[in-house]
Parts: C-alpha cells; structure tokens; sequence
C-alpha cells in the first residue's frame, strides 16, 4: 500500500503531461457522459489512497516467491532503447501441497509485482492457492518481450498474446509444483484482459481455465481511457504553460512543508504524509487520477509507435540508440492524449494489418461486448466492482448488471480499485473463484 | 585472490548471464501480514502527527523563513552535462544490480532479522562519527552533540552499535555528511553525476562521498578503517545498504527510466537544500538555468 502512494505521490510531482489540441483524423468513440459525475470526494480520495491498512482482509505471515523471466519463442526483435526488457518477467507463490492455480494480471502499464498485485498474491496464497502475477500486455515488458505485434491495446490480440505466454509459463513452473485447477483473474483492464483469456481458452482447450473474475474492469476499454483524458484536460488544462504552473505549485508545496518539518532528509514516510496534506479538493485528486493513468500511458505510446513505424515520435529510419537521450521524445509524448494513440498509431497500424477491417470493429473488439454472450451464458465469469467507478458511466454500469446478473457484485463505494483488498472484497473474491458465490446479498 | 573476484564480477555484469529459455530468482518470501502491521503504525503516526500540526505549528517553524512560491521552483530541464557518460553509466550499474549486487543482497536478506538489524546498527552507529563532525562544520551544534550523544549511547549501552539504545531514549537517527555540509555552505549541486556501482549523484554529493570516507579514514573508529577487514567491511556495508534499499532497475519496464529517476533525484536534492536554508529568503532562480547548475 504504501509503495502505491509514494509512486503516486512521485508522480504527481514528476511528470508532466500536456494536452495536444490537433485534431485526430480518426476519433475513438467519445467518452459518453462524464463518469466523473459519479464520483465524489470519498471516491476519488479511495481510488488516490487505496485500502486503508485497517481495513485490509487478513493477511499471511509469509509468501514464498520465485521471479521467472522467460524468452518468449515468438518475440519480435528488441529495439536498442528496450534492452532490458528482452524477458518477459512474472512472479510466482507456490503452495507445498497439490493446489489450484489463481492467475493474476496488472491493471494499464502495470509490471507483474506492482502493490495491488502483491496484496491479491497475498490473499489468495492464504487461501490455499499457488499464485502466478503478470505484467499487463500494456507493460512496455510485456510489449517487447510477449507481444506479436508491439501495438498494445487491443483486446483481443493482447488476450492471444496472454494466452500463449500463459502455457508457456506453466509448462516451466517448477517440477515439484501440483496444479488441481486453474483460475484466472486481474484488476482494472487487466479483469477485462482475464475473461478475454478464458474465452479464448474455451475454443483451444489448451490450458483449461475454470474461473475468471474481473475487479473493477472497463467495459469500452476506449471510452474509459478517453474520460480520464477527459478528466486530465478538465482539471490540468491545456497547454505548456499550464503543465509548467502545475509543477511549480506542485513543487513549491512539497519544499515548504519540508522546510516546515524537522527532517533532514525527504524519504518515503516524508512523501506519504505529504500527499496527504497536499491533496485535499476534487479537482487536486482528479488531477492526481488523471495524471497517473496518462503517466502509465506513455511507455505504450512510445513502444507501439516504434513498433509499427508510425513516425510519431520517432523516426522509423532512425531509431534511437541505448546511450542517446530521450528527453525530448519524453517531452511530446507527455503532452499527447490517449486519443492520439488510437488515431495515429494503433487504428492505422491494425487497419494496414487487416485489409477489411473497419474502425468501428477495431473499437468492437476493446468493448466487453465482443463477449458479451460468454460472459452471460457462462456461470464461470464472475465481477466486482463500485458503483462510484470513475472509469465507468451509468450506461456501462448497467450494462455490468445486466450480463452478469447475480454472478456480480456492486459495492456503494471505493472508486476505482479503492477497495481492493478490504475484508469485504476478498471475501466476495475467494467465494467466486472458489465456487461458493451465492448471488449477491444487497 | 582480492584482485580476481571482482574482475569475475566485472566480465559476469557486463557480459550479462548465458542465455536460457527461463532463469529462476528464488527470491526472500513476501512478509504481508508485518507489512501492513507497519503501514498501519506509520498511519496512525501519520494522523496524530497532523492532528498536533493542527494544533500547535512546531516552535521551529513559525515566521521564521519566507515560504517559497512557485516562481522559485527550479527548471523543468536538469544539469547534466555528461549525459552520455551518465547514461552508459546508468546502464553499466543497471547490469551490474542485476548479475552481482541484488542477489547478494537478497541472499543477504535471507538472514534472521535480528542479525540484519544489528549490522545496520552497527554501521549507523559508525556513520554518527561522520555526521558530528559535518553537523560542527555546518554549524548546528544542537545536532551534532545529539550525534555524538547517540554515538555514546550506541556504542556503550548498545554493544558497540549493535542495538540502537538511542532510538528508544527517542533521541533518533538524523545522519548528514559532506556533501550536505557543502550545500549548507551554498554549493549548488552541479551536474548530474552517475557513480559507478553506486548510483545517482551530482558533482557535490559525489565529492561529499568522498569526504565522508576521508573522515571516517581519518578519524578510524577502533582501526576499522586499516588493513584487511576494512575491505571485508566495506563490502559488508555496501550489501547493507542495499539489501535496504527497495529499488529494482529497470522495473518501470522503461526507456525513460534514466530521465525519470534523474529528474526526481535532482529534485530532492533542491527540496533538501531549500530545507537547510529554511531561515533564509528563498534563492531565486535563473529560469534560463537547468535545475542544479
């Protein structure tokens, strides 16, 4: 939990994005209705500060972890800019008896090990499963070492690259290790990416995935990225000058309470106390959200405009080399909307890639819809989420209840992802993944 | 033998590991459940310590400096002059973590607790003989006796350092060193400046370093800093800090990592030089300037 805040609270301090106001040539659907209208103060100050310590379900003594990292036989060439990123990283907790397997993925851009990941390996190691954490098929590390393509985003192609590296993971788990069922599952985007997972797997049959549950997933992938660009554009502003005030202000507060403290050095505990006292309206922690997300963004951005030689932000005749800079390429890409990915990057390169595809089946294939009739037929795919989700509207909320019916449970609040871990939700959790889940109560 | 070990490690971190289809890092297990035991303590801590700031703003700090505004934040662009040495620097230390100095350290980390803790007091306490003397040359002699008094303390009643007697009469740790005292004597930071093995760092801090180490070398607490165990416990203190240093490179996946962590070290270093000078109008700054020139 407190790694969460300290990035988050590093973060707001360190980057800088700022909007581009060109127009696109080709728009991703528009963001219908501001969710934001949704979310109040305890929302958006639940989705900043994640779980408070009290209220986390109880936790084991300890977890045993082995970091895998995989060469993927399938991965495109490495850019020289990417070096570090040739193996595809996870992490797993094995049980000493035979146990079913829980298969965890990271929400946008997160890595295989990030704070959410790790209480949701804690758990579920607590009740009794082995548990395998994944980067999410946004994570630049998962891009340059797992992906078929380098063009992120795309649900159903990041699912078939899940998918692949998902056998090729268990076929290497350690000998020793006894796997009675698996269960997937994943938070954010990567709950979306999860189900994607098991319905692939329910024409291959190759892994034979049981469960899948989705914590707080979008329903659009598009349309909720397109209202926390939204938020960003509300609460930030529009160009240079704005992004350069936000830092000053931003900077000017952290150096006057440290000025005010008595320390002699600013550390971690420093950060924490001052993310709190620094944000305290609406509009400081929309901005804060709105920050984050386009921060996660930006490596994805840069990797699939690399791979598909868009020409974007760099030159496909000149890529750069491991000792140049890459502060300017930073500088742009900071200032570029998620809606510019799609336009410039993602739309052309998977228009090019599939003659007679159109835009608007690129956009039907990062709705859940595209599963829809699985996910309300099949009694196996279970949801949680909050009514107060700021990355959902009324419409999408509703289109949640609708498919899932009594297999998903609605909490009054948490925002984004503000409850995970809360004894409430993991209780929830292990009963749907184990088989136990008995219809919503409320 | 001295000279061979650390050129195995050299031709090990640069030449990276063979390549196989999988590598396993068994690394030390998750605690979760004393984790959040100790997140719980730090925000409970948090909240009484906002709760006493709303009551009575600390002796310290009230109208004694001129708050700083956000025309004195510095530039968005940091100093660095020697970024392509800076930048192969990054990465030779990156490879360098990753084949030799993590997994030593993890493996140190191995080790029952109580151990680890005592070695980590042991070297705090050593560091104390450091932080009196820069305290004197900054002139905050209140900080430099309570250094000194902590040195006394640790080194009597807690065996030579082991345990950290001190922490627990609440007198607690507040290090400082050369490099802080330079800055109290209004040196900038300088350019941004990768030490081998060792990490971020500007022209003054890396120079602090090395006035850190002088005065341990001169002052040499019960000939620590002679012949062969000096060696042994030099090592012993690098695999320490490490092992508590919660920093994995290249975990943000990132070909921007190099600029992030470079922007974010400059300014904490500009955050803690504002600090030291907390009596004095804030500098004003040269928007024409990167940040720490």
């Amino acid at each position: 939990m407190k790694q969460s805040v300290v990035a988050f609270a590093l973060a707001i301090l360190f980057v800088f994005p700022v909007i581009a106001a060109d127009p696109a040539p080709i728009q991703p659907p528009p963001a219908s209705g501001p969710a934001t209208g949704l979310a109040d103060l305890a929302a958006l100050r639940a989705t900043v500060f994640g779980t408070p310590p009290q209220d986390i379900a109880p936790l084991p003594e300890k977890v045993p972890l082995l970091e895998m990292d995989l060469a993927l036989p399938w991965a495109r060439p490495v850019p020289a800019v990417f070096w570090f990123d040739r193996r595809l990283r996870v992490w797993f907790s094995a049980q000493d008896k035979p146990a079913p397997l829980a298969i965890v993925i990271a929400g946008t851009g997160g890595d295989g090990n990030t704070a959410k990941l790790s209480v949701l390996r804690a758990v579920l190691y607590g009740a009794g499963y082995h548990v395998l954490t994944m980067p999410s098929p946004t994570f630049p590390g998962f891009i340059v070492s797992a992906s078929s393509t380098g063009v992120a985003g795309d649900l159903v192609q990041d699912g078939r690259d899940l998918y692949a590296a998902i056998q090729q993971i268990i076929a290497h788990l350690p000998r020793k290790v006894r796997v009675t069922d698996i269960d997937i599952l994943g938070y954010s985007l990567g709950g979306a990416n999860a189900a994607m997972v098991k319905s692939i797997d329910a024409a291959e049959r190759k892994v034979n995935i049981h469960r899948a549950l989705m914590i707080n997933p979008p329903v659009s992938l598009f349309a909720s990225v397109g209202r926390l660009d939204k938020l960003y554009a509300i609460t930030l502003g529009l160009g240079d000058a704005g992004v350069e005030r936000f830092y000053q202000q931003l900077y000017a507060a952290l150096a006057n309470l440290y000025r005010t403290s008595d320390r002699v050095e600013l550390d971690e505990d420093f950060l924490l106390g001052a993310a709190a006292a620094i944000l305290k309206t609406n509009a400081e922690f929309s901005a804060a959200i709105a920050l984050t997300f386009r921060i996660a963004l930006i490596n994805m951005f840069f990797a699939g405009d690399l791979y598909s030689g868009s020409g974007i932000v760099v030159d496909p005749r000149h890529p750069p080399n491991v000792g140049d800079s890459l502060e300017e390429t930073f500088r742009i890409l900071r200032g570029k909307p998620f809606s510019e990915y799609f336009s410039k990057v993602f739309a052309p390169y998977y228009l090019r890639r599939r003659p007679n595809s159109t835009v608007d089946e690129l956009n039907a294939e990062s709705r859940l819809e595209f599963i829809g009739a699985a996910l309300r037929s099949d009694p196996d795919y279970y949801a949680q989420t909050n009514s107060d989700d700021l990355i959902l509207d009324a419409a999408e909320l509703d289109w949640l209840k609708r498919t899932f019916g009594a297999r998903i449970q609605i909490y009054d609040h948490g925002g984004h992802l503000g409850n995970l871990g809360d004894r409430q939700q993991v209780a929830d959790m292990l009963d749907m993944l184990g088989g136990r889940w008995k219809g919503s109560a409320q | 033998m001295r000279t061979t070990a650390p050129v195995i490690m050299l031709l090990l971190a640069l030449g990276g590991c063979a390549s196989q289809e999988v590598r396993y890092r068994y690394l030390p297990p998750d605690t979760p459940a004393a984790d959040n035991a100790v997140n719980l303590e730090k925000a409970l801590g948090l909240a009484a310590q906002v709760a006493s700031a709303a009551k009575s703003a600390m002796p310290e700090t009230t109208g004694e400096f001129a708050p700083i505004t956000p025309a004195d934040a510095p530039p968005l662009t940091t100093y660095d002059p020697w970024a392509h040495f800076n930048r192969s620097m990054y990465r030779f230390n990156a490879r360098f973590d990753e084949a030799v100095f993590l997994p030593v350290a993890n493996g140190y980390r191995r080790l029952p607790s109580p151990i680890r803790a005592g070695v980590h007091n042991f070297f705090g306490n050593l560091a104390e003989v450091d932080s009196v003397v820069n305290y004197t040359l900054q002139g905050r002699l209140g900080r430099g006796l309570r250094s000194l008094g902590r040195f006394a303390i640790n080194s009597t009643l807690g065996l030579g350092g082991l345990f950290d007697v001190a922490e627990k009469l609440n007198i607690p740790r507040a290090p400082t060193g050369f490099g802080t005292t330079l800055a109290k004597w209004g040196m900038h930071p300088g350019p941004y400046l990768v030490i081998p093995f060792y990490g971020p760092s500007t022209l003054r801090e890396g120079i602090g370093l090395a006035g850190d180490y002088g005065t341990s070398y001169a002052v040499n607490v019960a000939n620590l800093y002679r012949d062969g165990q000096s060696w042994g416990l030099g090592v012993l203190n690098a695999v320490d800090q490490r092992a508590n240093v919660d920093f994995r490179y290249y975990a943000s996946g990132s070909p921007f990592e190099y600029d992030t962590i470079r922007f974010l070290y400059v300014r904490k270093l500009l955050i803690e030089d504002a600090g030291l000078h907390r009596k004095e109008p804030p500098k004003r700054v040269n928007p024409d300037a990167p940040a720490g020139e």
